[in-house]
């Protein structure tokens, strides 16, 4: 934490998207693009673009802004963990169903937002439910009903 | 000339049409209430609810208006009552808004703010019925090379006045272009950066990006202010709700002005209710603020900004209808919401979907007073909502958005989908940058490219008709122009030696 007065982030920004412009450029150049009576090909726009995006990138690395505050250590953990969550609720989704798996999740989150355990389990099962009722029988959108539970029975 | 109009209200007076304005007016006012949840927040969550309705579209498009001038109205409870804008559009009402409920006149406030909004806005939705035709007639005249100057020319303008680093907005329109041109290309059919992923072969998802970028960034920005508890999280008492005849005519003059400033400024593309507010209240602070009581407390500095912003949202409507260009972030989404339904907008619409163009304009004078009506009596429920704490709140949009993403193709992939872009929205925003040009570049990347494509495939690959008719030529000049002058002119006066600090 010496150098805590240089502008970092920024020009860690336009380092990663130069590489990025590098990457669209070469994709572009490498398409294989069948014969076409059209002057310009797909190439030509992405390649266009990422002309752009290197040279705004640039800027960004000679006159990088000042840095934002990025979350401490603690803060940092916190949000892995709701990253963490929101992608179990995608991976359990369609497996465990909707309801147990919001019922988990919305506990989960809820407790994260520093509410105290019985609220956030009585949030989980209420909203769980609520929200299955509302979308199924309000909006008709067919919600998983898991395919763990289907095996079982 | 007016034909459109009058079909328009044949459209959205009928019953379904009516009801719809005045759901979107509701959810619009309590999700724009909602913490930290603003109009494009409000509309990317609530939008593939609506497409499960499977209304038309002229339908799904005055739900979705109705939730978006709903959610200006809603913004500023949080602005007003907390000294916390529910977006940026809604920071100027905090200068007068918040010392106004301070001195005990939060219900006056509201009131107030609901009146000023409601004839700002007014004033743009008449102004938008008068332009909006005149503009379409000049627009058919378009052609593919006048369209790509446009869009060049929107970019640019939103760069400038869009945020407070241009080259952030750049990038972040450069990403949001980039990113439309994933899929299958149009002209060729050749996969571009879908790295053989089927999902990707139409594209990214519309309501998978907004999702994504707004909702899911939302969330785990909402971690950050957790467990931030301050004093000023106590809402204070309302006091009387209405606001008096004559305290609305003390405010008359700010709140006529900044309503045609604000309508002026919601047309020019990128510049939207952030810029309109700070307009119109540091204009109506220079004409009327004679005895320094603004920033303390005045109405006028309450009613100006409050006009302004509203007026902007409704003139953001012109460039969206008659060009196909959207005025702001929010206008942004709703093309986007129109391209779903196959419908792209522009100077052709008023001729070819009349019951579109038309019912989106009557729908706009219904649900603004609709929102006048809701809004006045029912101030202390909606500031209730302020209270719903976070640990209800996050939940919620996770399974809003987890769910709205599922109904699209009962398809897992598109919900890791979301989940990445909301990790880079969110990285996106930490670093700075406004989302609202990266939608926009998303929105008008197709087009754009199309366009160029088009043009230079009728002059056989030659480059020059981009800028030889007039149009274009003025466009890109224009573009040029202010791209330019705000790097050039403080370099001609600085050479006046100047020791002012400068204030971000």
């Amino acid at each position: 934490m010496s150098n805590i007065q240089k502008p970092v982030a920024d020009r860690l920004l336009g380092i990663v998207l130069i590489g990025l412009a590098a990457f669209v450029a070469v994709q572009a150049i490498q398409l294989d693009v069948p014969f076409s009576y059209e002057p310009v090909g797909p190439k030509a726009f992405p390649l266009g673009l990422s002309i752009l995006l290197a040279g705004l990138s640039l800027v960004l690395i000679f006159k990088p802004g000042a840095d934002g505050h990025w979350p401490n250590r603690a803060l940092s953990i916190r949000l892995l963990v709701v990253l963490g969550l929101l992608l179990v609720y995608a991976l359990l989704f369609t497996r465990l169903g909707f309801v147990p798996t919001s019922v988990l999740v919305v506990a989960a989150l809820a407790r994260l937002f520093d509410a105290t355990w019985t609220k956030a389990l009585i949030t989980g099962v209420l909203m769980s439910a609520c929200s299955y009722v509302l979308f199924t029988e309000g909006l008709g959108i067919g919600l998983p009903t898991g395919t763990w539970l289907a095996a079982i029975t | 000339m007016f034909d459109f109009l009058i079909q328009g209200f044949g459209v959205a007076l009928t019953p379904l049409n009516l009801g719809l304005a005045f759901l979107g007016a509701l959810l619009g006012t309590l999700f724009g209430a909602l913490p930290g949840i603003g109009p494009i927040n409000g509309i990317a969550i609530l939008m593939p609810l609506a497409y499960t309705l499977g209304l038309p579209a002229e339908s799904a498009l005055i739900l979705l208006a109705g939730i978006y001038t709903g959610s200006e109205y809603g913004g500023r409870m949080s602005s007003i009552l907390l000294n916390v804008p529910g977006d940026a559009g809604a920071v100027m009402t905090t200068l007068d808004g918040h010392p106004l409920a301070k001195k005990g006149l939060a219900g006056p406030a509201l009131g107030l703010s609901a009146v000023s909004s409601f004839i700002g806005a007014t004033i743009a939705i008449i102004g938008l019925t008068l332009f909006a035709p005149l503009l379409a007639e000049v627009a058919v005249m378009f052609g593919p090379a006048e369209f790509f100057a446009l869009m060049v020319f929107a970019f640019s303008s939103m760069s400038v006045m869009m945020g407070k680093d241009p080259v952030k907005t750049a990038i972040g329109a450069v990403l949001g272009v980039l990113l439309a041109t994933v899929g299958v290309d149009s002209g060729t059919g050749v996969m571009r950066y879908t790295f053989g992923m089927p999902e990707l072969y139409d594209g990214i998802d519309f309501v998978v990006m907004i999702i994504g970028l707004f909702a899911i960034s939302e969330i785990l920005l909402m971690l950050e202010h957790a467990n931030r508890k301050n004093a000023d999280d106590e809402i204070p008492p309302l006091g009387r709700v209405f606001v008096s005849l004559k305290e609305v005519l003390y405010c008359k003059g700010a709140i006529w002005r900044s309503g045609v400033l604000g309508f002026i400024i919601g047309i020019l593309p990128g510049t939207g209710a952030s810029v309109a507010g700070a307009v119109s209240y540091t204009t109506e602070k220079r004409l009327s603020d004679k005895d320094g009581t603004f920033g303390k407390g005045d109405m006028r500095g309450l009613a100006a900004p409050e006009a302004a912003n509203n007026a902007s949202a409704a003139g953001s409507f012109v460039p969206m209808l008659t060009l196909g260009i959207p005025g702001s972030g929010t206008t942004a989404v709703l093309l986007g919401a129109l391209m779903l339904y196959n419908i792209t907008p522009g100077p052709m619409m008023f001729t070819e979907r009349p019951e579109v163009a038309g019912g989106l304009i009557a729908s706009l004078y219904i649900g603004n007073i609709v929102l006048l009506a809701l809004n006045l009596p029912l101030a202390g429920v909606f500031a209730r909502v302020l209270t719903i704490p976070r640990w209800v709140l996050v939940p919620a949009i996770a399974i809003l958005a987890f769910v709205g993403v599922y109904q699209l193709h009962s398809d897992l992939t598109a919900i890791y989908l979301m989940l990445i872009i909301g990790v880079f929205g969110y990285l996106l925003r930490k670093l700075g940058f406004s989302l609202a040009p990266v939608i926009l570049g998303y929105v008008l990347g197709g087009l754009m490219e199309q366009n160029l494509r088009r043009a230079l495939s009728i002059s056989g690959g030659d480059i020059d008709i981009l800028w030889q008719s007039g149009i274009s030529l003025g466009l890109w000049i224009a573009a040029a122009a202010l791209l330019v002058l705000p790097w050039l002119v403080p370099k001609l006066l600085s050479k006046k030696p100047r020791e002012e600090p400068q204030q971000d």
